[in-house]
C-alpha cells in the first residue's frame, strides 16, 4: 500500500527516538495525536485494567512495536483508510470466506481482518512454543494411556467419570494401536494474555481450524506494506502447508510417496474455505466421504481413472461422522468400513478417533497435573483458574459468583452456549443458573479475564480491541513443528470479550520479530 | 484426477458456456433494438427463447401493437434474462452455479482463475441493471462476453493441460453441442426464412465473415444452416464442437484414445460421423431438421456416458485390476 509505506519512508532512522519522542509526550489516559491532523491514534484509549500489546502503560510505544506503531501514528486517516480496504478487498476477492449456518439459511461471510499487525518478540514466543511442544506431548501420552493402560485414571490423577462420561471418549479406540502413537497431528490452542502473562485458554485437538486465515492474513498485510514487513525481519508462517504434508507424510511407513486426502465435510462446512485451501496447498486431494470406498481392508478414492488407494486422511470431520459403521449410522459425511481400515493398521487418520476427550472443558483443568505427571515436568504455559461445576464446591461458587465468571459448556465452541457474567443481563443469569443447576457437569467457569488489547482499525479510526491468539503445533512421527506465528482473532465489538468470528469477531496478522535483528 | 472434482469441472465449463451463449444471443438482439421492425424483434425473442429452451416470461410484443410497447418489453425480457435469479438459466444463475462449482475445486483452480472467475461474480452480482440500460441495452450482455472471455483467456494462460482442464473443456464443448444444436433448430423453422435473421445467427456464431469469403453476402438459409452445422473452422459449429470433445476425451482414456475407446469417446465418433453423413447427402429442409432432432437426443446421449464412464461408476468397474 502505497501511501502507508510513503508515510513510513519518511520516518527518520533513528526511529525508536522518534517514536519515544512522539508518544513521550502523552502521558494522560489518552494516547494523544503525536502528529498532527487527524489519523493515528488520536482516539486511542488505554486502560490500566488490561495490558496493551503496543503500548506500554505510559503511553510510550513498547520497544517491539516501535517502528510499526510510529508508520501507523505518521499515517492519516485516508491512507490507513486506503489500507484497510486494500486488505479487506484482497480477502473479498480470493473468497476468504467462513459460513455461518443459521435458522433460516446459510450465509457465507468474509472473516474481518484488521490492518494493524500485532507484535510478539521471538523472547516472548519461544517461551509459548515450549509450552506448546510440552503440552501437545503430554497430551498425546494421556491419550495413549486412556486407550490402553489408564494409569493415569488408576492413580487418581484425572477422575475416572471424566473421562469415561465424556462424549469424545471412544470406546471404539480401546486398545487401538495407533500409528507411532501420534494421537494429535494437528492442534491449535487458545492463548490469552493478561498482566499476568500467557495462559492457555483452551487446547483444540480434534479438528482445529483457522491456520487458513493466518495464511491469508500474512499474505494479504504482507502485499499491503512490504517495506514495513521487510523492515521487521518477521518469522515465516508460509511453511505450515508444507510442514503440514510432510508430518502426515511421515506416519505413513508403508510407502514412500503416500497419497494424502483432506476429508471436508463439504461446501456448507463452516470452514470449507480452508479445506480446500489446505488440500491446494498440500497437493493433497479434497475429498468428501461419497468420494471413498473400503474394501478389502484398504480405503480408496473414486477418481477418473479408476479407484486409487488414500494413505493418509487429514480429516475435518468429527468423530462421531467418520464411519456410520462404527459411529453415528445417519453420518452421510464418512466412509463406511473406515474405521476397520484405521484399526487393520492401512490408513492413518489425523487426528486420530477420540482425542476430542483430551480438549474438554473440564479435562483442562487437569492438564498442568498431566504435564507432571507424564512429564515430570512443571507446566510452561500456566491454566486459567476453572471451576467444574460438577463438583458441589464448584457449582456452588459459580452460582455465587456469576457476574464475575464466564460458564462456558464443556463441549461448547465457537463462542457458543457461554455466559459472560459481567455482560449479561439478570434475566439471562436467572436463565443460565437454571440451567446450571439441571445439568451441573455439563458446565466449567472461569474468572472474567482482562484480555490484553491490541490496536484495531475500526470505524475510520485506531482503537483498542481485545486479543487472543490460536498458534498452530504439527506432530509427525520425528518431530514436532510449531508455526512461528498464529490466527490472531480479535474481538470487533468494542468492550466485547468474544473472539470467535461467528460471534463478530475478525483477524489480525501476528508478526513475531526479532528485536535485535531489525533492520532499519 | 477424483471423479467428484472431474465433475465438478465439468459442470462449471457446461454453465459457463451457458451464461456465454445467453449473453452472446442478447447482446446481439438487443443492439439491434432501435433499427429492427417491431415484427422482426418480436419473432427473434421467440426464436431467442426456443433456442434457449424456455418460455418467455411475457408474450414478447405481437405484430402491431405500438412500438411503445417494444421497449419495456425488452426490458423485462432482457431482466430476465440477466439477472433473474429466480430463473434457473439466467446468466446470473449460470454464473452462480459456476462459481459454486469452482469454490469447490479451490485446490485444483490456480488463485487467479479463482480471482478472475469471483471478481467478474461480484461485478455482474453488484451491477444495476436499470443504469446499464440507460447506457445501451447491449452494454450489460456486451460486458459480460467480455468479462467471459477474458476469464476464458486467464484459464488458458494459468491452467496446465491436465485433466482438470480437459473436464472443464469437456463441459463448455458438450454444452455448446447441445445448445448450437437448440439454436439451430429454433433457427431452421419454415417461418423464418429472412436472410437478415439467418445474417443476426451468423453473428452470433462468430461465422459471418467467414460464411461471407466462403460464399457471399447473399444469405441462403440452407447453405448457412449448412455451414454452421459441419465447417470443422468456426468455433460454434458442430464439427468444430464435436471434434473438441474428441480431442478431449483422447486425453482423458488412460490409453490415450486408442482401441480400445471408452464408451464416450466412441459416441463422440459416431456423432462427428453423422455430422460427416449429413453434409455430403443432398438433405433438404424437413431432413436437417430431423437431423438436428436426432442430434440432440444424441449430444444427451453423450453428455450421459461421461457422467457414467468418468464421475459415477460402479464400485466393481473402478477397482484396480
Amino acid at each position: 500500500m502505497d501511501t502507508l509505506e510513503t508515510a513510513t519512508t519518511s520516518v527518520p532512522d533513528k526511529l525508536n527516538t522518534t517514536a519515544h519522542m512522539s508518544f513521550d509526550r502523552v502521558r494522560s489516559s489518552v494516547v494523544g495525536p503525536a502528529v498532527a491532523g487527524e489519523g493515528g491514534f488520536a482516539h486511542y484509549s488505554m486502560e490500566s485494567r488490561f495490558r496493551d500489546e503496543m503500548f506500554h502503560g505510559d503511553g510510550t510505544l513498547r520497544p517491539a512495536a516501535q517502528q510499526l506503531g510510529t508508520a501507523f501514528n505518521n499515517a492519516t486517516s485516508e491512507q490507513l483508510m486506503q489500507l484497510h480496504d486494500g486488505v479487506r478487498r484482497q480477502f473479498l476477492h480470493e473468497g476468504i470466506t467462513f459460513t455461518v449456518i443459521g435458522k433460516k439459511e446459510v450465509t457465507e461471510q468474509i472473516i474481518p481482518i484488521d490492518c494493524v499487525p500485532r507484535v510478539l518478540t521471538d523472547s516472548e514466543w519461544d517461551h509459548i512454543d515450549q509450552g506448546l511442544r510440552q503440552r501437545l506431548h503430554a497430551l498425546n501420552l494421556f491419550l495413549k494411556d486412556i486407550y490402553h493402560e489408564g494409569w493415569s485414571l488408576r492413580d487418581g490423577i484425572v477422575p475416572h467419570e471424566l473421562v469415561l462420561g465424556c462424549p469424545q471418549y471412544r470406546m471404539e479406540m480401546l486398545d487401538t494401536k495407533v500409528p507411532h502413537d501420534i494421537y494429535v497431528s494437528v492442534c491449535g490452542t487458545d492463548i490469552v494474555r493478561t498482566h499476568d502473562g500467557f495462559s492457555v485458554l483452551e487446547d483444540n485437538l480434534r479438528v482445529p481450524s483457522g491456520v487458513s486465515y493466518m495464511l491469508a492474513c500474512r499474505a494479504a498485510i504482507k502485499q499491503a506494506m512490504p517495506r514495513l514487513y521487510r523492515a521487521h525481519n518477521v518469522r515465516e508462517v508460509l511453511p505450515y502447508p508444507g510442514q503440514l504434508y510432510s508430518q502426515l507424510a511421515s506416519l505413513a511407513t508403508w510407502t514412500q510417496r503416500p497419497r494424502i486426502a483432506v476429508l471436508t465435510p463439504g461446501r456448507y462446512s463452516s470452514a470449507y474455505y480452508e479445506h480446500a485451501f489446505l488440500a491446494g496447498e498440500m497437493g493433497a486431494e479434497l475429498v468428501e466421504g461419497r468420494d471413498m470406498v473400503v474394501h478389502d481392508g484398504l480405503v480408496y478414492m473414486r477418481t477418473v481413472s479408476g479407484l486409487k488407494r488414500v494413505d493418509v486422511i487429514y480429516r475435518r470431520v468429527n468423530d462421531e461422522f467418520l464411519d456410520p459403521v462404527t459411529f453415528r449410522s445417519d453420518s452421510l459425511l464418512g466412509v463406511p468400513g473406515l474405521f476397520h481400515a484405521y484399526r487393520m493398521g492401512n490408513v492413518i487418520i489425523a487426528n486420530a478417533p477420540g482425542t476430542g476427550v483430551a480438549d474438554d472443558k473440564a479435562l483442562y483443568a487437569y492438564v498442568p497435573k498431566l504435564i507432571r505427571y507424564f512429564l515430570s515436568e512443571e507446566p510452561i504455559l500456566s491454566n486459567v483458574e476453572t471451576y467444574l461445576c460438577r463438583t458441589t464446591e464448584g457449582l456452588t461458587y459459580t452460582l455465587e459468583n456469576l457476574d464475575r465468571l464466564v460458564v462456558k459448556e464443556v463441549g461448547g465452541s465457537g463462542g457458543y452456549g457461554m455466559l459472560v457474567g459481567p455482560h449479561a443481563s439478570a434475566k439471562e443469569k436467572r436463565d443460565f443458573s437454571k440451567r446450571l443447576r439441571s445439568d451441573p457437569a455439563n458446565f466449567i467457569s472461569q474468572p472474567t479475564l482482562a484480555l490484553s488489547r491490541a490496536p484495531c482499525f475500526v470505524g475510520g479510526k485506531i482503537v483498542p480491541r481485545h486479543v487472543d491468539v490460536r498458534p498452530f503445533v504439527l506432530r509427525g512421527r520425528k518431530e514436532t513443528w510449531v508455526a512461528p506465528g498464529g490466527l490472531c482473532r480479535v474481538a470487533l465489538r468494542q468492550g466485547s470479550l468474544v473472539v470467535n468470528s461467528s460471534q463478530g469477531g475478525g483477524c489480525k496478522d501476528l508478526w513475531i520479530i526479532n528485536e535485535n535483528e531489525r533492520s532499519a | 484426477m477424483l471423479s467428484r472434482a472431474a465433475g465438478d469441472f465439468y459442470w462449471m465449463g457446461r454453465y459457463f458456456e451457458r451464461a456465454e451463449h445467453t449473453a452472446r444471443l442478447l447482446d446481439r438482439h438487443l443492439a439491434h433494438l432501435v433499427d429492427r421492425p417491431v415484427d422482426v424483434l418480436a419473432h427473434g425473442w421467440r426464436i431467442l427463447y426456443a433456442a434457449l429452451g424456455q418460455p418467455p416470461p411475457i408474450s414478447p410484443t405481437e405484430t402491431g401493437n405500438a412500438e411503445a410497447f417494444l421497449v419495456p418489453d425488452a426490458f423485462a425480457l432482457a431482466a430476465h434474462l440477466i439477472e433473474d435469479t429466480e430463473n434457473h438459466d439466467s446468466i446470473i444463475q449460470s454464473w452462480t452455479k459456476a462459481r459454486e462449482n469452482a469454490k469447490q475445486l479451490r485446490p485444483w483452480l490456480p488463485v487467479r482463475v479463482w480471482t478472475c472467475l469471483n471478481d467478474g461474480f461480484l461485478w455482474l452480482q453488484n451491477c444495476n441493471f436499470t443504469e446499464y440500460w440507460g447506457q445501451g441495452p447491449n452494454r450489460l450482455p456486451a460486458g459480460v462476453v467480455d468479462r467471459l472471455r477474458h476469464l476464458s483467456g486467464v484459464i488458458k494462460a494459468r491452467m496446465s493441460r491436465d485433466n482438470a482442464w480437459r473436464f472443464f473443456e469437456l463441459g463448455r464443448f458438450v454444452e455448446r453441442l447441445q445448445l448450437q444444436t437448440a439454436l439451430l433448430q429454433a433457427w431452421s423453422c419454415p417461418s423464418n426464412k429472412k436472410s437478415q435473421i439467418w445474417a443476426g445467427l451468423l453473428h452470433v456464431c462468430a461465422a459471418y465473415e467467414a460464411y461471407c469469403r466462403t460464399y457471399s453476402m447473399m444469405i441462403q438459409p440452407e447453405q448457412a444452416l449448412a455451414f454452421l452445422i459441419a465447417n470443422p473452422e468456426i468455433p460454434y459449429s458442430l464439427s468444430f464442437s464435436i471434434r473438441s470433445v474428441q480431442l478431449l476425451l483422447s486425453g482423458i482414456d488412460p490409453a490415450g484414445g486408442r482401441h480400445p475407446r471408452r464408451a464416450p469417446h466412441r459416441h463422440a465418433l459416431r456423432l462427428a460421423a453423422a455430422i460427416e453423413t449429413n453434409s455430403q447427402a443432398s438433405a433438404d429442409e424437413a431432413d436437417t431438421r430431423d437431423f438436428l432432432e436426432d442430434f440432440a437426443e444424441d449430444c444427451r446421449t453423450l453428455h450421459d456416458r461421461i457422467i457414467a464412464e468418468y464421475i459415477h461408476y460402479s464400485l466393481e468397474q473402478g477397482l484396480p485390476s
